[in-house]
Formats: C-alpha cells, sequence, structure tokens
C-alpha cells in the first residue's frame, strides 16, 4: 500500500491544502464557542475535534493510496457491507435524539450513514463508468436510482431524512454527468413539483412541515421554531464587516443561537470575524469545488471522473445548503456544514472522500 | 490510445463539468450576497438585537438615608428585602408565566397581572418587580423552579424599615413608587418608573436628601437569563442621614399616653427657643412599613376608606375652633395695646350682655370681679368678652398673626392647612355683604365662631409666649450629613419678633401657670408636675352646638353608632417651666368632652423630658380616664347656648 514515489508531485497539494485550513477554521470557531469562562477552557467537544482531524487525515492517506480502480471494482462488496451495517444500525444502533444513527464500535460510535456516500459514489461511477454504458436509456437510470434508493431508504427510517437526501447529489452527478438527457432531468423535476402537495401532506412529518414554513415566516413563532433562525439572523448580521473579534462572540457562546458549534458553526465565524472571515471561508470551499471538479477533468478515465463529480456534487450540495440555511436563505435543516462543523464520523468520511478525489488526480497519468 | 468516440466523449464531459463549475460560482456569489446583506446592510439592527439578547442593566437601589432622633438613636433605616420580577423579554409566553408564578406563589394572577399591565409601555427588557418583600418562601419556590418561570429573576433590595407599629408614622410619613405624573417634575427629574420616592411625610419634604442615587450592573447573561459575568457597577450612593429633633422617649410616651387613654387626635412638643419639636404625632396613624413593602391595593382602599382617615396628620391639616385656648392671645393682645393693665378687674355675673344680646359664662353663678390673671385661672368668659367688646377684630387678628395663629407655622412636613383668624378686610371680600359685626368679636374672643387653627398652630403661639415674642417655624430636622459629617441645619430667621412687655408676660404665665397648679384651675391640677411649674390652658371645641348635640347623639345611637363623634374636642395648651421655658405645645384630644382630659398626656410628656433631663428613670403612665360607658353627660350641667358658652 506504499504509494509510489513518483506519483508524488501530482498529488494536489493546493488541494490538501485548503481542505486543512477549513478543518482548522473549524476547530478554532469550535474552541472560541465553546470557551467556558468559568473552567478558562475550551468545551470537550473543541478536543475531540481536534483529535478526529489527524484521524481524518490519515484516512484520506490511505484513500489518496489505493488505486481508485481497485475501489471501484470492488464497489458491489463494499455497497454490500455498507447496506449491511445500515441494517445493523436500524437493529442494534444507539438512539440519541429519536434517532438511531450510530453504531458503537466499541473504540468510538461509528455513524455508517456518513460513508453512504462514499460507497454510493463508488458503487455508481463503476456502474456508469466503466464500459460503455451510459445514463441514457431509462432502464439503466432506474437501476441507477434503485441503487441511491437502498440506503436513502434505509437511513431515511433512522431517521435522518436529511442525510438520506444528500446521497441524491451523489446519484444526480454522475447521471448528470454519464450524459442524464435533460428531458429526464426537467421531467423529475416536474414531477416532483406535481407531487409536492402529496409529500408535503404524506411524506413529511409535522416537525418538517413546520420546518419550511416557519422558514417562510420566522416571526410566526419567534420563541419556537422560528427561534434558531432569527437568532441565526442576528448572529451573522452582529458580525458586521470586521467581526467582534477571537472570543468576543456573544451569540453562540451564551447559547442564544443554539446548535452554534455544529450546523450553525459558521454563523458563529460571521460573528467574530464579519464578512472578512466569511468571505475567506466562502473563497476556500469555492476553490476546494473548483479544483475538485478540475480532477475530473483531468481524470484518465470516466470511472474516476464519474467518481469525483459524485463526491463533488454531494459536497457542494451539503456546503451550499448549510451556508444557505445560515444566510438564512434556506430552511433549517440538521445539516452540517463539511469540515468546520463539529462532528467526527462527518469529518472522516468527507476527509475519505477528499483521499478519493485526491487519488483520482494524482493517478491520471496511470495505467 | 484513445477508443472511438472517446473524443467527443471527452469534449461532452469538460462542457458538463464547466456548467457545473459555473453553477456553483453562480451559488457562492448569491451566498455571498446574502451574508453582505446581513451582515453590512442590517448591520445596525441587528447588532443592536445580539446586544439586547446578552447584555442587562440591572438597577441597584440606592439605600434610603437613616434617620436618627436627636440623641443619636436610629429611628428609621433599611433592611434586605427581596422582590421578585419579570423580565418580558425573556418571557416566551407571559401570561402563561404569571400563571405559574402565582401557583408557585400564592399571589393571585389579578395582581400579577395588574402590575404587568401598568407597566406595559416599559421597555421589555426591564424588570418590572411583580411581587415585592417577597417572603423566604416565595424566594425558594421561585428559584426551585426557575426552569418553569423563564425571565423570572430575584432581586435583592433595600427597603424602608420604620419602628414597630406605626410610631411617629405622620412625622416619617412613608415612600412609595414615584408616580407617572410625578415624574415630569423638576424634583424627580431623572428617575426611572419604579423609583422608590417619600410620597409624605419628612419622608417627602426631605425627599432629595434621603433618597440617595440608585445605582446599575451591567452584566452579561446567557440565554437561560443566567448571568455570566458583570462589566462594569455603578454603585448607588447611600441617601443622606438626617438627625431629626425627635426625641424618642418623649415620642414613645406621647403615643403611649394616648393609646392608655384611647384618645385619637393630635400633639406636639416644641422647643420655644429654636422651634424644634420634641415629639409629634397626629392618631389614629398607619404603619409606614406597609408602604414600604408595596402597599397591597386591600390595605389602600381600607386606610382611604376608614372614616377616622388616618393618613391624614390632623396636627397640620385637621381645623378647629381653638376655644379657651385662645384667651391666651386676647389677653396679650388686651395688655400690649393697653386695653387693660394687668390689675384691671372685670366683673363677671355669670353672663353679660352685648350689642343687644346675652353672652353666658360657664359658670352660672359668675367669677365675680377678677383680674386677668384669675381670668386666665379660671377661664372665665365674661371677662374676655369684654375684651372682645374694647378690641376690634383686626387688633386680635394681628396679635394672633404675631404669636402663629393665622396662617401656615411653616413646619417642615408636607400639605400644612392654614389656620384662620378672621379680620374685616377678610369679610369684606369673603362675604356678600362685605361686612364684620362687632358682636362676632366677643364671640371670637373666647375661640368660637369664625376661628378655624390647626393644633401645630396652637403649639407655635404657646412657643410664641414661652419665649417672649418670637415667632418661630417648627422644625424637625437637626443636622443632615452631606457626607462630610452632620452638618447642623442653621435656625432659620424668625417669623415675627415682638418684645412683650415682661410685666405683662408675667401676668399671662402666672394666670397659665395657676390655671394648672390650683384648685381653682381649669387644669384642675391634672396637669401639674411638683416643682416644674407647668403652664397651661385647656380649652374645648365643639363639634357641634350645644342645642343640637342631644338630638344628633340620639339619632347616632339609634342608627347603631357611637354617639362620642359628636363629643367636643379638648385641648391643653402649655409650657413648662413658667419661668424659661423649656417645652411648649398642645395636646389635642378628639372627643375626649373636656380639655382637662388632654392634660395628663401633656403631664407624662413632660414627666418624661424632664426625668431623661435630669438622668433619673422614665415615668410610667397610669390612664385616669374612665372607659365612657355613658358618652352623654347631663347636658344642663354644661354652659352654653346663645352665642356660644363652651370654654372652660
Amino acid at each position: 500500500m506504499i504509494v509510489e514515489r513518483r506519483l508524488l508531485p501530482h498529488l494536489d497539494w493546493s488541494l490538501i491544502a485548503a481542505v486543512l485550513l477549513l478543518t482548522l477554521i473549524g476547530l478554532l470557531t469550535i474552541y472560541s464557542v465553546t470557551w467556558n469562562i468559568q473552567a478558562g477552557q475550551p468545551g470537550a467537544e473543541f478536543w475531540r475535534q481536534a483529535a478526529f482531524i489527524p484521524v481524518g487525515f490519515f484516512v484520506l492517506a490511505i484513500c489518496v493510496a489505493v488505486d481508485y480502480r481497485a475501489l471501484t471494482q470492488r464497489s458491489p462488496a463494499i455497497f454490500a457491507v455498507l447496506l449491511l451495517a445500515l441494517v445493523a444500525v436500524l437493529l442494534f444502533g444507539t438512539v440519541v435524539k429519536g434517532s438511531r444513527r450510530w453504531i458503537d464500535l466499541g473504540i468510538a460510535p461509528l455513524q455508517p450513514s456518513e460513508f453512504a456516500r462514499l460507497a454510493l459514489a463508488l458503487v455508481l461511477a463503476m456502474l456508469y463508468g466503466d464500459g460503455r454504458r451510459s445514463a441514457r436509456s431509462l432502464g439503466e437510470l432506474v437501476f441507477g436510482a434503485g441503487l441511491l434508493a437502498l440506503p436513502a431508504f434505509l437511513i431515511y427510517r433512522q431517521p435522518d431524512l436529511g442525510t438520506a437526501v444528500t446521497l441524491v447529489p451523489v446519484f444526480a452527478g454522475i447521471a448528470y454527468m454519464a450524459g442524464l438527457r435533460l428531458r429526464w432531468l426537467v421531467g423529475a423535476l416536474l414531477m416532483t413539483a406535481l407531487l409536492s402537495p402529496v409529500i408535503w401532506t404524506y411524506g413529511l412529518k409535522d416537525y418538517q412541515q413546520g420546518r419550511v414554513l416557519t422558514f417562510l415566516d420566522p416571526y410566526k413563532d419567534p420563541q419556537g421554531d422560528g427561534y434558531q433562525q432569527i437568532q441565526a439572523r442576528v448572529t451573522v448580521g452582529s458580525g458586521g464587516l470586521v467581526g467582534k473579534g477571537f472570543r468576543q462572540g456573544t451569540q453562540g457562546a451564551y447559547r442564544f443561537l443554539p446548535e452554534a458549534h455544529n450546523d450553525f458553526v459558521l454563523a458563529v465565524l460571521a460573528e467574530e470575524q464579519g464578512f472578512a472571515g466569511v468571505i475567506i471561508v466562502l473563497g476556500l470551499y469555492l476553490f476546494v469545488i473548483w479544483r475538485s471538479l478540475e480532477a475530473a477533468r483531468l481524470a484518465k478515465d470516466r470511472v474516476g471522473a464519474f467518481l469525483v463529480v459524485g463526491l463533488v456534487s454531494w459536497f457542494t450540495f451539503q456546503v451550499v445548503y448549510n451556508i444557505s440555511m445560515q444566510a438564512g436563505l434556506a430552511p433549517v435543516k440538521g445539516l452540517t456544514l463539511p469540515l468546520m462543523s463539529y462532528g467526527g464520523s462527518s469529518l472522516v468520511a468527507t476527509l475519505a472522500g477528499f483521499g478519493l478525489i485526491l487519488n483520482v488526480r494524482m493517478r491520471r497519468f496511470t495505467n | 490510445m484513445l477508443t472511438p468516440g472517446a473524443y467527443e466523449d471527452r469534449q461532452s464531459l469538460h462542457l458538463r463539468l464547466l456548467v457545473m463549475q459555473s453553477v456553483v460560482v453562480g451559488l457562492f456569489f448569491v451566498l455571498a450576497s446574502a451574508f453582505w446583506v446581513l451582515q453590512v446592510v442590517q448591520y445596525a439592527e441587528l447588532s443592536d438585537r445580539s446586544e439586547r439578547n446578552h447584555l442587562r442593566t440591572i438597577p441597584l437601589r440606592a439605600p434610603r438615608g437613616v434617620l436618627f432622633d436627636r440623641n443619636g438613636e436610629v429611628l428609621v433605616q433599611n433592611r434586605r428585602s427581596f422582590r421578585i420580577a419579570i423580565v418580558r423579554e425573556q418571557t416566551p409566553d407571559v401570561a402563561g408565566t404569571i400563571q405559574q408564578l402565582s401557583r408557585v406563589t400564592g399571589v393571585s394572577i389579578a395582581e400579577i397581572a395588574g402590575v404587568v399591565e401598568r407597566r406595559r409601555t416599559d421597555p421589555i427588557f426591564r424588570p418590572i418587580p411583580v411581587i415585592e418583600h417577597a417572603t423566604d418562601e416565595q424566594v425558594a419556590a421561585v428559584i426551585a423552579q426557575k426552569l418553569e418561570l423563564p425571565g423570572v429573576m430575584v432581586e435583592q433590595v433595600p427597603m424602608r424599615a420604620y419602628p414597630d407599629g406605626g410610631l411617629a408614622a405622620h412625622v416619617f410619613g412613608y415612600v412609595g413608587e414615584v408616580q407617572p405624573g410625578q415624574l415630569q417634575r423638576a424634583e424627580f427629574s431623572g428617575l426611572q418608573p419604579g423609583a422608590i420616592v417619600g410620597q409624605s411625610g419628612l419622608e417627602q419634604t426631605y425627599n432629595s436628601s434621603l433618597m440617595g442615587t440608585d445605582g446599575n450592573r451591567f452584566v452579561v447573561i446567557d440565554s437561560r437569563g443566567r448571568e455570566i459575568e458583570e462589566l462594569e457597577r455603578e454603585n448607588p450612593v447611600d441617601g443622606r442621614r438626617v438627625q431629626l429633633t425627635i426625641d424618642i422617649d418623649m415620642q414613645r410616651a406621647l403615643e403611649e399616653a394616648f393609646a392608655a387613654d384611647g384618645f385619637d387626635g393630635a400633639a406636639a412638643f416644641l422647643d420655644p427657643a429654636t422651634g424644634e419639636v420634641l415629639a409629634l404625632t397626629s392618631l389614629p396613624a398607619y404603619d409606614p412599613n406597609n408602604f414600604a413593602a408595596g402597599i397591597s391595593s386591600a390595605t389602600w382602599s381600607a386606610l382611604n376608606a376608614d372614616p377616622l382617615r388616618p393618613l391624614g396628620n390632623r396636627l397640620i391639616r385637621g381645623l378647629y375652633s381653638p376655644g379657651s385656648t385662645f384667651k391666651i392671645v386676647m389677653a396679650i393682645a388686651a395688655l400690649e395695646e393697653g386695653v387693660i393693665t394687668p390689675e384691671t378687674e372685670i366683673s363677671c355675673r355669670g353672663s353679660a350682655v352685648f350689642y343687644g344680646r346675652s353672652f353666658k359664662c360657664w359658670k352660672a353663678g359668675g367669677h365675680g370681679r377678677m383680674t386677668l390673671r384669675h381670668a386666665l385661672e379660671q377661664s372665665c368668659n365674661v371677662f374676655f368678652y369684654t375684651l372682645g367688646e374694647r378690641m376690634s377684630v383686626d387688633v386680635i387678628n394681628k396679635w394672633a398673626g404675631r404669636l402663629g395663629l393665622v396662617g401656615m407655622t411653616g413646619i417642615d412636613l408636607p400639605q400644612e392647612k392654614a389656620s384662620f383668624i378672621p379680620s374685616t378686610e377678610w369679610a369684606l371680600t369673603a362675604r356678600s355683604d362685605g361686612r364684620w359685626y362687632p358682636g362676632e368679636t366677643v364671640s371670637v374672643a373666647i375661640g368660637q365662631g369664625a376661628v378655624s387653627v390647626t393644633p401645630i398652630g396652637l403649639a407655635t403661639m404657646m412657643a410664641t409666649v414661652a419665649n417672649g415674642g418670637t415667632l418661630r417655624s417648627p422644625r424637625l430636622v437637626k443636622a443632615i450629613d452631606h457626607g462630610q459629617g452632620w452638618e447642623v441645619v442653621p435656625l432659620p430667621a424668625p417669623r415675627s419678633h415682638v418684645v412683650i412687655d415682661p410685666e405683662h408676660l408675667a401676668a399671662v404665665r402666672d394666670g397659665l401657670w395657676m390655671a394648672v397648679n390650683t384648685p381653682q384651675g381649669t387644669g384642675t391640677t391634672r396637669g401639674r408636675i411638683i416643682g416644674k411649674d407647668v403652664s397651661g390652658k385647656t380649652g374645648t371645641s365643639q363639634v357641634i352646638s350645644n342645642d343640637g348635640k342631644a338630638a344628633a347623639q340620639a339619632s347616632e345611637r339609634a342608627a347603631g353608632r357611637d354617639p362620642r363623634i359628636y363629643e367636643d374636642h379638648g385641648w391643653f395648651v402649655f409650657f413648662a417651666p413658667r419661668d424659661n421655658p423649656e417645652v411648649a405645645g398642645v395636646v389635642f384630644t378628639e372627643h375626649s368632652e373636656h380639655g382637662y382630659l388632654s392634660a395628663p398626656i401633656a403631664k407624662y410628656v413632660l414627666e418624661t423630658y424632664f426625668a431623661k433631663k435630669e438622668g433619673r428613670p422614665l415615668p410610667k403612665y397610669k390612664s385616669a380616664v374612665v372607659p365612657a360607658a355613658s358618652a352623654v353627660p347631663a347636658g344642663g350641667a354644661r354652659a352654653g347656648g346663645g352665642g356660644g358658652g363652651g370654654g372652660q
């Protein structure tokens, strides 16, 4: 598993640097927002996150080292293992806040759903990229959608609609690259629009409906559902151009904004570092996405390109959704900001994904 | 190397990647714009809201100044009290929280909601104190249920603590929240709604000294309202310490004697040389502690509805006819105006005719021939009718004014009423025919008719007679500590100063001494203190004319009410010792029938004064009043009728 030395110059060091920078900015923001005045030290979340960063980069290194083609070729097996893990979670998982998402491995709890997109991206890249298949025919498309539906349904049953939804961009991105006809795309969008009243009534639970309604008018219930959204606005807005300063934020530190170290970590950064800090972070994310798509462009084969696009599609979707939510442009949904938000499994799975992206780019000249 | 079609394939792949990259750039541009709107365009509004979220200004109430008696004994101080307040901004459901708070503390929902309603225009981040002076149980219950009571806080505030049982209530007055109307006034500028100010008595007169300056704490709180840290503290500045002229032992003696005899009324004991008030009361009174704790609406209504009007200070606001006590003014006026000399004799045959009308003396057989000294001793009406015939009402008015019986005395208590002695000038404007009838002057001579004075007016008159003619405003404050130790309040210039001829003064003082110390005296020795030469004069103030009294009392009794409300009030004015008087004053007992029933109260307070001065043990009071089983005396036994015959 030792990486051949001649491959190292082809490693995208600037992408690694940008990814590392974002994880460190996230870590510092967690440090600031969990700071305990009485104890004079940051909260336990900081130390946990700090411990997961090296773990994540170690996993990233492994994912770079193994030739991605070896992984795509074994993707049916990997996908099967994932499905088994998801079933195991439903059967034996730990219940946290009403959801069964975790499985205790003894050393650390693991959240298999975070790794679902990796397995899905591998198997879909294999499906559409290997040989001369494409997503042009309806049959191929339905088969791919079926592969999406299996893990998505299992995760939805946990229940964790948010994570289940993040699998959709993986499929959509790869299908689009594989030649998905526009008429299918338009048709799917039209179908969704037509079915939305049905989905609204039968597909969404009360609290999910509430979130959407609250988004449309947060002041309908300013102390209840609308609270988080209002406080997120206040948190971001009060940062101004240059922010209140490191550890000078009040909205997150004094718990006016719930989930400040988690889903709303960017709001805290916006409060403390202002618009200037936000622009730097947005710039880094844009650079990471752009640079990753370049890896797809450079990929030596369709499998590599599709794998990258599947992973980037997910990453982009979740980053854009989370930031939209913090900017008040989307309903509050429990989706973290990849790389920056608190969460071990999510960080490791994300870094593993970037390992695969780097992998594809690094091996663009190999046979 | 390339498979067929691979080139086209790669072209389309690149195109699609370019589309994706463009879409991402577009999305990020939208996101950046959204942050620009929030952080730059809406910065001012959202920054303000963030401040309001976590910054609280918690007022620190300044303790009011401590009041001391003339010997340095603490009279009024402050104690720690808890109050429970609601911060509406932190209360998602105000009505629900009020309900919960009511359940926890046992205070009715209506009462709490009423306070919140009254303060609804306050900024929503300002705490509204809904339960003042909370009990330990209430505080413990609120703290225990803190999580179910968001936005409810417990504050510690200094609260006024007065002596138990309303002692000297009308001296101190009471405090209360500044009223919305008062906030407009200059003296209360800069105060917040809810500030505590003096609303009566000395608390009101000296409010600016006693109040101090409230402070503030600026604190950071978290979303659950818990205090994280204190950013800044403006310490409250305590109110000024104030030393009163009151002697607490005399004050206690005074109220003890009133209580033992069962009388309502008023009294003042003055130092004639300075006008300092040694003891002062008006009864019934109230307990100022009830006001300090935030008076309940029930208590307030009860105090206001009470027919005995305990909130009114009778001493300075009650207007009564002075009765025979006015004979002292007549005596000095007649002597100084040269109408009589101390040796002039006038004959009393039980009645006399003036201006074609018969005026009676209280003693049916008459007093015979007597000089001024004996006329004062025995309170002979005919003697003073005669003086009234020989002097104009304007001369009487002039001398009454010089002695302090016209207008307000200027005592440092709020809302004093003016004493009134008529004059022709007054008649000219106040009466439809503009005339003053000389026959009326004859009534005025014995303190009847269109004469009404306050008890403090009579006390001031006696102090002026006692000091030989210097009229001073009574005052209750001896010294104020403005921060550099006690500063004695300088003696104000006298309101009027006349030198009464020593011979004349001696005659009056002798007469007053005899009234108290001889068996013939109307004081019937009840005010006498052996060796202290108490000098004084009794008087009665009619509530209703003697003719109407029996009928009125009968109807009152038929209605099941106390007929005593039609009984005369009793006066005793005095100074002691006769030569170089140290104390002068008035005791006014409501519905006591006889002036001489006021004398034992005065005597007891004076005994206390002398005992304290000479270092002897303080005396004990023995009430001589027989419980009034039969309130109506045999009507015929009393003089009266005609042009007014009261006055012993």
